[in-house]
């Protein structure tokens, strides 16, 4: 699998603003609650100026790696180093590191101003240089107007900002956030989320981030290091992650995938071909894989990447016929679900714009799904 | 049985039920005005009693003893039920930690006279041992902070719990260490409680008789000892009108305590509400 993935940097002049390669290091960290193993040995490095986002579903320990970091869970075993300095031993408060929480946790009896200036008051910095600062942050923020409410007087998005000024203000080396949307509407979720990173970027503070979404996830972060009960299946851009998945888990976790098994017949140099059960015809890969013929191996493509239509295709290979089932309308595109004759099922997604132009597809058609040979993925575990 | 009559029927049962709790109480207050020497002789409305009890310089001092203690007792007991209530909720677990909650708590259900009698062999043991008791004011202090601080810890561990553990783990991540935490976040979020806390220490200790006629001395007799001592010679219209005020301060240092834990709360909603509008 050589194909060429693109930098995932959300602002391309960042790719060479991004620093030393392992700016954080995780080193076999491991962390156990009464034998239970909620981080299991991971290794991970983040670069400098990266936002990094932990992605996982619930309980895969995510939250417990980076209260590890943050200094609010001591880690059983492994070690953290932050731009080479050891960090385990550090109390959370001597830690160049700061962190916005799930609930925001804004000091209540405290205005915005005053909760901003928290953590430089702790410092020792001198009242005007303080005064400054939280003035910096309230208009990178654009909450200026706002420096005199108490939290409770302010709406959830307000809020969020007063969160993230407060963990700016020291400027940290390392950023983190649990959930950073957990507690806002949908709505403002996706607006946020983009404003957070013009933020983080403009900074350029470097940030792990903990997040449940993988939408908010594949928005956000420049790399995604995917969580499985402990341990981190696979690392890379959201592209890699969405296009290269190394792993049935990855492909299923990460948007929808059409997923069949089957058995290698022919592993050549430039080409593989793969026998499933469920298919009449072979499955053709336009490119060498690392397995060995008859090795038992799933294949993988993404709704998008399947072509429907009534015609049979001319190829001979990586076409399936069956009816359509179901359409879910989605706005910008449909989701056609395909039956073939032996019951499996294929999805397929068709841009709306498309659909008025070419042939109307409706319920019961008979129909054929085909694909290109670079269009999926081989996974062996 | 249609909705009208339900409805007047619950108001019924309600009113009775006020009525069982509060027309002693009600009665005693009127008596309190009343010109008779005879308690239960109604004659005329009058402050008589009231001014004569301002004379009785014996039951003044006894308010006086009972007032000083029940504050040295209530802050006491705030100080050391937040120790202990930061212990409860704050310190992980650790062994014969729910032992030591059950022996925290306990108090709140043993019987008083046991509670007075042990502290009494104990200061008397101490006595005979190191020839150091406390005595008088000192050992009905001691005593009421041991009842007292149950009830302090059971307000303020309930006040902890609840409180969002993330603010606290804000605060140390932006550089201030657990003391400083403590001082600058913990404290004064839950500072209603402890203000509520002391309250009901105040309270309990100002009207305890029977743990305070174990350890009392003879120059410690507080107002509801002398109460209760006097109340045995015969009842006197004077005590009506002591009991009358001393439902007054009890009356409103609870309804301090509920203003203050509710206030908060009120303006919170609402500013709560007006930032929902605003956008
Ligand atoms: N303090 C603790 N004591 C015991 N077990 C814990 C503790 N904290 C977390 N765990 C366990 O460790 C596992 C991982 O927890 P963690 O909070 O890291 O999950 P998560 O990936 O953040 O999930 P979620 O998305 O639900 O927040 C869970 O099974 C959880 O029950
Ligand atoms: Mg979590």
């Amino acid at each position: 699998m050589a194909a060429e993935v693109s930098s995932g940097t959300k602002d391309p002049a960042r790719a060479d603003k991004v620093g030393a390669d392992d700016y954080l290091r995780i080193v076999d960290i491991r962390k156990e609650f009464d034998g239970f193993v909620a981080v299991d040995d991971t290794t991970l490095s983040v670069r400098q100026g990266e936002i990094f986002a932990l992605l996982g579903g619930s309980g895969c320990g995510k939250s417990t790696l980076l209260r590890c970091l943050g200094g609010f869970e001591k880690p059983t075993a492994g070690k953290i180093y932050l731009d080479d300095q050891e960090m385990n031993d550090l109390p959370p408060y001597e830690r160049p590191i700061n962190m916005m929480f799930q609930s925001y946790a804004l000091f209540p009896h405290m205005t915005v101003e005053q909760n901003i200036a928290f953590g430089l008051k702790q410092d020792g910095h001198k009242r005007d240089a303080i005064a400054r600062r939280v003035d910096e942050m309230l208009t990178i923020v654009q909450m200026t107007k706002f420096g005199k409410r108490k939290p409770h007087q302010l709406s959830g998005g307000q809020q969020q900002r007063v969160a993230l000024a407060r963990s700016l203000a020291k400027s940290p080396k390392l950023l983190l956030l649990d959930e950073p949307m957990g507690a806002l509407d949908k709505k403002l979720r996706s607006q946020m989320q983009l404003e957070l990173v013009n933020i983080i970027e403009k900074l350029g503070v470097t940030c792990v981030m903990v997040t449940h979404d993988q939408e908010e996830a594949m928005t956000m972060a420049h790399r995604i290091a995917l969580m499985d009960s402990g341990r981190i299946r696979q690392v890379g851009t959201p592209d890699e992650i969405y296009e290269q998945p190394t792993s049935r888990f990855a492909a299923e976790f990460i948007g929808s995938v059409n997923m069949v098994n089957g058995r290698i017949e022919e592993d050549m140099a430039d080409y593989v071909t793969i026998r499933s059960p469920k298919l009449e015809h072979l499955i053709h890969i336009g490119h060498g894989v690392s397995g060995f013929e008859g090795q038992e191996v799933s294949f993988a493509v993404r709704p998008e990447k399947l072509s429907i239509g009534k015609t049979e295709p001319t190829q001979p290979h990586n076409k399936a016929e069956g009816i359509i089932e179901d359409i879910a309308y989605f706005g910008s595109h449909s989701v056609y679900h395909v039956r073939l004759a032996n019951g499996t099922k294929f999805m397929a997604n068709f841009a709306n714009m498309q659909r008025w132009a070419s042939e109307s597809l409706t319920w019961n058609d008979k129909v054929w799904v085909s694909w290109g040979e670079n269009a999926g993925v081989v996974l062996t575990s | 049985m249609s909705g009208r009559t339900q409805r007047w029927t619950s108001w019924a049962i309600l009113g009775l039920g006020f009525a069982f709790l509060y027309v002693p109480v009600l009665i005693l207050m009127v008596y309190s005005f009343n010109e008779s020497r005879l308690a239960t002789v109604w004659s005329g409305f009058s402050f008589k009693w009231y001014g004569e009890l301002l004379r009785d310089k014996q039951m003044l001092s006894a308010a006086w003893i009972s007032i000083k203690i029940a504050f040295l007792t209530a802050s006491a007991a705030v100080v050391l039920g937040t120790m202990a209530a930061l212990v409860m909720t704050r310190m992980g677990k650790f062994p014969g930690k729910t032992l030591f909650g059950a022996l925290i708590t306990a108090p709140l259900v043993m019987p008083e006279v046991i509670i007075g009698l042990s502290i009494l062999l104990m200061f008397v043991s101490l006595g005979q041992m190191v020839g150091l008791a406390p005595k008088g004011i000192a050992s009905i202090w001691i005593a009421h902070v041991t009842f007292t601080l149950a009830f302090v810890t059971v307000v303020v561990s309930s006040r902890l719990a609840e409180l969002d553990k993330s603010l606290e783990e804000a605060a140390m991540d932006l550089g201030a260490n657990r003391i400083k935490v403590f001082f600058l976040i913990t404290l004064p979020i839950i500072a209603p409680a402890l203000v509520s806390g002391w309250l009901l220490a105040f309270t309990l200790s100002l009207d305890d008789v029977v743990i305070s006629s174990f350890v009392a001395g003879p120059n410690s007799t507080t107002l509801p000892m002398k109460v209760f001592s006097s109340v045995r010679l015969g009842l006197s219209p004077k005590i009506n009108a002591l009991a009358t005020l001393m439902i007054l301060v009890v009356a409103v240092a609870a309804f301090i305590g509920w203003w203050i834990m509710h206030r908060d709360e009120k303006r919170r909603k609402l500013d709560m509400q007006m930032a929902a509008k605003e956008k």
